[in-house]
């Protein structure tokens, strides 16, 4: 048998930041049937904790996907130690667990951060001139993964050439999001939050600190349009999978470095 | 101990699924009382004749099925866990504030387990490892130890902390679950375990959340009492609880924010160190009459 865990932060406060999980877990029962024969979810800060899940899988064969955005305090060092995980491949009472890397790093992120674009953009009128994409993150000054992983985002879709600029803010490092909508110089702004779940900062301090007054925002030489955190696209399932079936080459490479 | 598969010499062992031992067992346990039995605040009864099982909450038994919503899928237990009767979210699903008013139907043992797993995630595995002898314990001190970041500091909590956490966090009044794990092995834990069926083998990320909070209590209660012996923290509890009283409903804060004075939980842990204070045990004596 195989399962798959799909690990998310979880929160004691507010149904928000679990949602995304479980509604990526019941899209992942849908359309892989038969991959998995368990598709569990399990957190940081809920039910079942990351600390327990194993008991209650059934499988021999597990995948664990964490469903965060950059490799850092949680995926390098929570998740392995609550889950009692070795590394990539951990063989434990007969099992074989697998650790799959975070989601936000994953080549096929820009493609989901596009369609939130078309998603946002739709039936909406852009002004005539040119148009930026400006990727969102938490950031944090203790670790360097944070804001990189946004980076690294902006500079695949770059790559790509489909907006004029495309460029990066950020809640808790530098440069701050603010000083980056208000300078950037397009006449069009889309504003996509690099965030794993709906909350605190998506729904309240981010459109408090940039004066926003829902998806759009019309400035004087500017509009803005600021969409749904990146995590909570349906297109994110899809992600988790190709995550879970790149640890099987994980494996395979390790096996051949070993030997 | 966790169960493991037991080693044989000469070859790999076939491995032991305790998780579907354990949904078997469940399903047995079930079927054996034709009424239903309780575990926390569901019962789940073995539907006659079709391999089918029911859930509903405990004082929900009795109620026409017309009068109650009506679930067939396992997946819905997560919806009737999710928010309490009042609409709180419930981030402790163990809490005794299940939501009433529904009936859940499953086809069989699996959508069984699904269910139980949304209703008391790790439960039903964890019923059945107790019931072996195999469930294993993980003390405070020890799940302590492994905190890291902005939970590190419970490490320093003191025992007499810890005890007056678990009183708080973790009694039948606050939690369903039997209370199996103690402040280290040679310290054993002095709340009410509870009378439950669901085995808490290990402090909950709730519980150490509060012991956070109870351990910065803690560190200003040496450095910052007043004449009369009350910390910066007691006083602001104090005087948001006679605020909100004096507005003629006191509005508690959510279930796990243990930052909000009027906190059920931090409510419980001042019963127990800031009341003593303001009531001595001399003057406590029985009212007559």
């Amino acid at each position: 048998m195989k399962a798959l865990i799909i690990v998310g932060h979880g929160s004691h406060l507010n149904e928000d930041s679990s949602l995304p999980v479980y509604e990526h877990a019941a899209l992942v029962r849908d359309r892989y049937a038969g991959e998995f024969d368990e598709v569990v979810e399990c957190f940081w800060k809920e039910e079942p904790s990351m600390r327990h899940v194993l008991d209650m899988v059934e499988a021999e064969e597990v995948c664990v996907v964490p469903a965060f955005i950059s490799e850092g305090y949680f995926t390098q060092q929570v998740i392995p130690r609550e889950l009692g995980l070795d590394g990539p491949v951990t063989h434990r009472d007969g099992r074989t667990i697998r650790y799959a890397g975070p989601l936000g790093t994953f080549e096929g992120m820009p493609d989901v951060i596009l369609e939130r674009v078309d998603d946002l953009l739709k039936g909406k009128e852009m002004r005539p001139g040119r148009t930026a994409l400006v990727l969102l993150g938490h950031g944090t000054d203790l670790n360097k993964n944070s804001g990189g992983v946004v980076y690294l985002n902006a500079e695949r879709i770059r790559e790509r050439g489909v907006y004029d600029l495309v460029e990066v803010g950020f809640l808790d490092q530098d440069p701050p999001i603010a000083e980056v909508v208000e300078g950037v110089e397009a006449e069009n702004v889309v504003l996509i939050p690099v965030f794993i779940a709906e909350g605190w900062h998506t729904r309240e301090t981010i459109p408090e600190d940039l004066r926003l007054t829902g998806e759009v925002t019309e400035r004087a030489d500017k509009t803005i349009f600021y969409g749904a955190p990146v995590g909570t696209h349906p297109s994110v399932a899809d992600l988790i999978i190709s995550r879970a079936r790149e640890t099987k080459e994980r494996e395979a490479q390790l096996a051949r470095d070993v030997s | 101990m966790r169960a493991t598969s037991p080693e044989r010499p000469g070859g790999e062992s076939p491995r032991r699924s305790t998780a579907a031992e354990a949904r078997a067992a469940f399903a047995h346990w079930v079927n054996e009382v034709p009424e239903g039995l309780p575990f926390g605040q569901i019962v789940v009864r073995a539907l006659p004749g079709n391999g089918g099982y029911e859930l509903r909450h405990v004082a929900d038994v009795g109620i026409p099925d017309g009068d109650l919503v009506a679930h067939n899928e396992p997946r819905a237990a997560r919806e009737i866990a999710k928010l309490t009767e009042e609409g709180e979210y419930r981030p402790l699903k163990s809490s005794p504030n299940l939501k009433r008013g529904w009936v859940l139907r499953v086809k069989d043992d699996r959508a069984l387990y699904v269910a139980m797993n949304y209703l008391y995630p790790s439960g039903v595995a964890h019923w059945h490892l107790y019931r072996n002898g195999e469930l294993e314990i993980t003390n405070y001190r020890e799940n302590a130890a492994r905190q890291s970041g902005i939970y590190k500091r419970v490490q320093r909590l003191s025992d007499e902390g810890v005890q007056n956490t678990a009183k708080a966090c973790c009694e039948d009044a606050v939690c369903l679950k039997k209370t199996l794990w103690d402040v280290d092995e040679n310290t054993p834990l002095a709340a009410d375990r509870g009378e439950g069926e669901i085995p808490c083998p290990e402090p909950c990320s709730i519980f150490v959340s509060l012991a956070r909070r109870v351990r910065l209590f803690e560190r200003e209660n040496k450095r910052d009492l007043d004449a009369i012996g009350l910390s910066p923290s007691e006083k602001e509890d104090l005087s948001a609880l006679v605020e909100a009283a004096a507005t003629g409903s006191v509005k508690f804060a959510r279930e796990a924010e243990f930052e909000e004075p009027l906190n059920e939980r931090r409510m419980r842990y001042r019963k127990l160190t800031l009341v003593p204070k303001l009531r001595p045990v001399e003057d406590t004596a029985p009212e007559e009459g």
